[in-house]
């Protein structure tokens, strides 16, 4: 623990508090996590009663040994990316937390509860306006694209 | 009898002498202090650390013509009592004691309202009493610990209420153990002489002659009765008809608040620290917003959540936010910071926090804030490699010279200065190097190291249409936001003109 940098020491804290006391639906990979600080996996299932309720998405978190100045960085991975507004097929989500309105006193939990909850408000199931242009010509690094955030209703 | 009066006298003498000498040899670490006399006459002398107040009037009595209970002796904002031991006042090598003789007819209320209460607290001083040890010695951490000041006070009169009344009750037992249960106040500064962050000392002086001979009428309670002026009244002992006078009384006299750094010795009254007043001692183990953990001594953001940062996240915060550039350049602090939550109103006043980082940092910080108070006043910057040096020129003026390389330069395409047109329409602004001269008379051959980055410069990067900052695109989509704090403005990468909707519509990416 002492020989760890404060990044790291915020993140190994992070990480006993989602492992202890996890948000409804989401669990994160503590072995993963463990053996590399900078990049976590996360599970994370549809809420009951939504339009996606019996799925399981992952999400992929990585951070900067800037963290929590600077913001991690999120996306979906593996087979089943949810089909939403604000989520491009190719994993990226847009959400403004994730970039310009990050602040430190945000957490990977409180990540976490706004995804659920922008997915949860979702009343109709598709892809954003854009997607097959954005996912052909955008950056690797969701954090490069400057986002015109979507309407926060849906 | 004669006789013998004088070898008693002389005996006593020779006996006191001893004492003197031996308690000399026992302890090591004798003070050497000075005392400042109304006349401006200044004492050197050298005390035992353990003697008290009343042995020093008595030493400096005869010398100024004066009885010892004429005397009063000011110290930090305060008269000092009799009975206290000069080790108890935070008095440093070279420190300076104020003495005033007694005024029979404006001070005898003071007088014997102190002497009362000497009386009452003879074995165990009272340190809630004003009059007998100095202000440092009797503020506590916990009134300038707490974030914001509207808590700050609240907290600090119930404390002292609670004292109070509690005191009334049992005298004897709070004063045993007073001394335990609040903490004295710790301050830091930033040490000019030392160059580093120290722990510094609260002193008092006269808000208008600047003299030290001066005590509080109130102690202050917290930040903002040391920091701003004429917050704590009180009597200046120096020439009170001086200050009274030059007032008109038409105020009273004010204190003035300085900090001095305690650990190295005094060089005298103008050698004075600066207060990092949003570093405190963290009694209440408010956990770092970026690390989690509770560090001793934190950072205190001044915003209205109270959010803290130990040094180190605090100094990481400064360095990632330097390497962006994303400094605010505030007309009235300086060059400086929010909280990193991005609470309102959360500038840090006292630029010299960011004396926290390490010499390589703040040299850039320095050299930032230098370059962008320039930007910001209409100047330009020296295009010479390596230069760079900050120029306020008039308005009208094309042909520039930098002061200190001598780099003669256009003002408006900044290649070497030319007679006639430059190459291109476009008249960059702040900095930015897009234009070629037609530069027939100048020597190029001052600026050839430059020409490699120059065309890079200009091939990959457009400038933000608001405040022609050379931006470079690595990738993303075509909505633009400049990164210079200030200017943040939404632009458009293909139109190079602010971010529309039908931009949007168009060519988003």
């Amino acid at each position: 623990m002492t020989d760890m940098s404060p990044s790291e020491r915020r993140l190994q804290k992070e990480l006993m508090s989602l492992i202890k006391d996890p948000p409804p639906g989401v669990s994160v990979d503590a072995e993963q996590a463990e053996q590399n600080l900078l990049q976590w996996t996360i599970h994370m299932e549809g809420a009951l009663g939504t339009l996606y309720e019996g799925e399981q998405f992952q999400l992929q978190f990585k951070f900067s040994n800037k963290y929590p100045f600077d913001s991690p960085e999120v996306t979906f991975v593996g087979s089943n990316i949810p089909i939403h507004p604000h989520v491009y097929s190719n994993g990226h989500i847009c959400l403004s937390i994730l970039t310009d309105d990050w602040s430190p006193a945000l957490s990977v939990q409180s990540v976490c509860l706004s995804i659920v909850s922008m997915l949860s408000s979702c009343k109709d199931k598709q892809r954003p306006p854009d997607n097959t242009f954005y996912v052909k010509t955008c950056s690797k690094n969701p954090k490069k694209t400057k986002w015109w955030y979507h309407d926060d209703s849906v | 009898m004669l006789r013998f009066l004088t070898s008693f006298f002389g005996n006593l003498f020779q006996i006191m002498l001893h004492l003197l000498t031996s308690k000399k040899n026992i302890i090591q670490n004798l003070l050497s202090i000075y005392v400042k006399t109304i006349g401006g006459s200044t004492l050197c002398i050298d005390v035992d650390p353990k003697c008290k107040v009343s042995y020093i009037k008595k030493l400096v009595a005869p010398q100024l013509g004066l009885e010892p209970n004429e005397m009063k002796v000011i110290f930090a904002g305060k008269e000092l009592g009799d009975d206290i031991v000069i080790e108890e006042c935070d008095l440093g090598q070279q420190s300076i004691l104020h003495v005033v003789k007694i005024k029979r007819s404006s001070d005898q209320k003071n007088n014997i309202s102190s002497r009362g209460e000497k009386c009452f607290t003879t074995s165990t001083p009272n340190l809630k009493n004003g009059g007998l040890l100095p202000l440092c010695e009797i503020l506590d951490d916990s009134m300038f610990s707490t974030g914001s000041e509207s808590r700050t006070n609240s907290i600090s009169v119930d404390a002292s209420d609670m004292d109070n009344s509690s005191a009334d009750i049992k005298e004897t037992e709070i004063s045993e153990d007073h001394r335990q249960r609040p903490k004295k106040v710790h301050f830091f500064v930033y040490c000019p002489t030392c160059k580093d962050m120290k722990n510094g000392k609260l002193r008092v002086r006269c808000h208008f002659c600047k003299s030290g001979a001066f005590t509080v009428h109130s102690d202050p309670q917290s930040w903002t009765h040391v920091l701003e002026p004429k917050q704590i009244t009180g009597t200046c002992e120096n020439v009170p008809e001086h200050c009274e006078l030059l007032l008109q009384n038409k105020e009273p006299t004010f204190a003035e608040f300085y900090f001095k750094c305690s650990e190295h010795v005094s060089l005298g009254e103008n050698d004075q620290a600066v207060p990092l007043d949003l570093i405190r001692p963290n009694l209440k183990q408010v956990p770092c917003l970026a690390c989690l953990e509770a560090p001793e001594i934190m950072f205190t953001f001044p915003c209205q959540n109270d959010h803290i940062a130990c040094l180190y996240c605090f100094k990481q915060y400064c360095m990632s936010k330097l390497t962006e550039r994303q400094f605010w350049q505030h007309p009235e602090y300086g060059y400086t910071l929010i909280c990193p939550n991005g609470c309102a109103d959360s500038f840090i006043k006292e630029i010299h926090h960011f004396r926290l980082l390490d010499d390589v940092n703040y040299e850039r910080y320095h050299r930032f804030a230098t370059e962008e108070f320039v930007l910001q006043a209409g100047g330009i910057l020296c295009p010479q490699p390596g230069c760079g040096m900050g120029i306020l020129a008039d308005p009208d003026c094309i042909r520039i010279t930098c002061q200190s390389c001598k780099y003669v330069f256009c003002r408006n395409c900044r290649q070497g200065f030319h007679i006639g047109e430059c190459d291109t329409v476009e008249t960059p602004e702040n900095g930015l190097l897009n234009g070629n001269c037609n530069n027939e008379l100048s020597c190029d051959n001052e600026s050839k190291g430059d020409d490699a980055s120059r065309t890079t410069i200009k091939v990959i990067t457009k400038p933000c249409p608001s405040c022609k900052t050379p931006t470079e695109r690595d990738g993303g989509c075509m909505h633009m936001i400049c990164t210079r704090s200030g200017c943040k403005f939404h632009w458009c990468w293909v139109c190079q003109m602010e971010w529309t909707r039908e931009c949007m519509a168009d060519h988003w990416f």
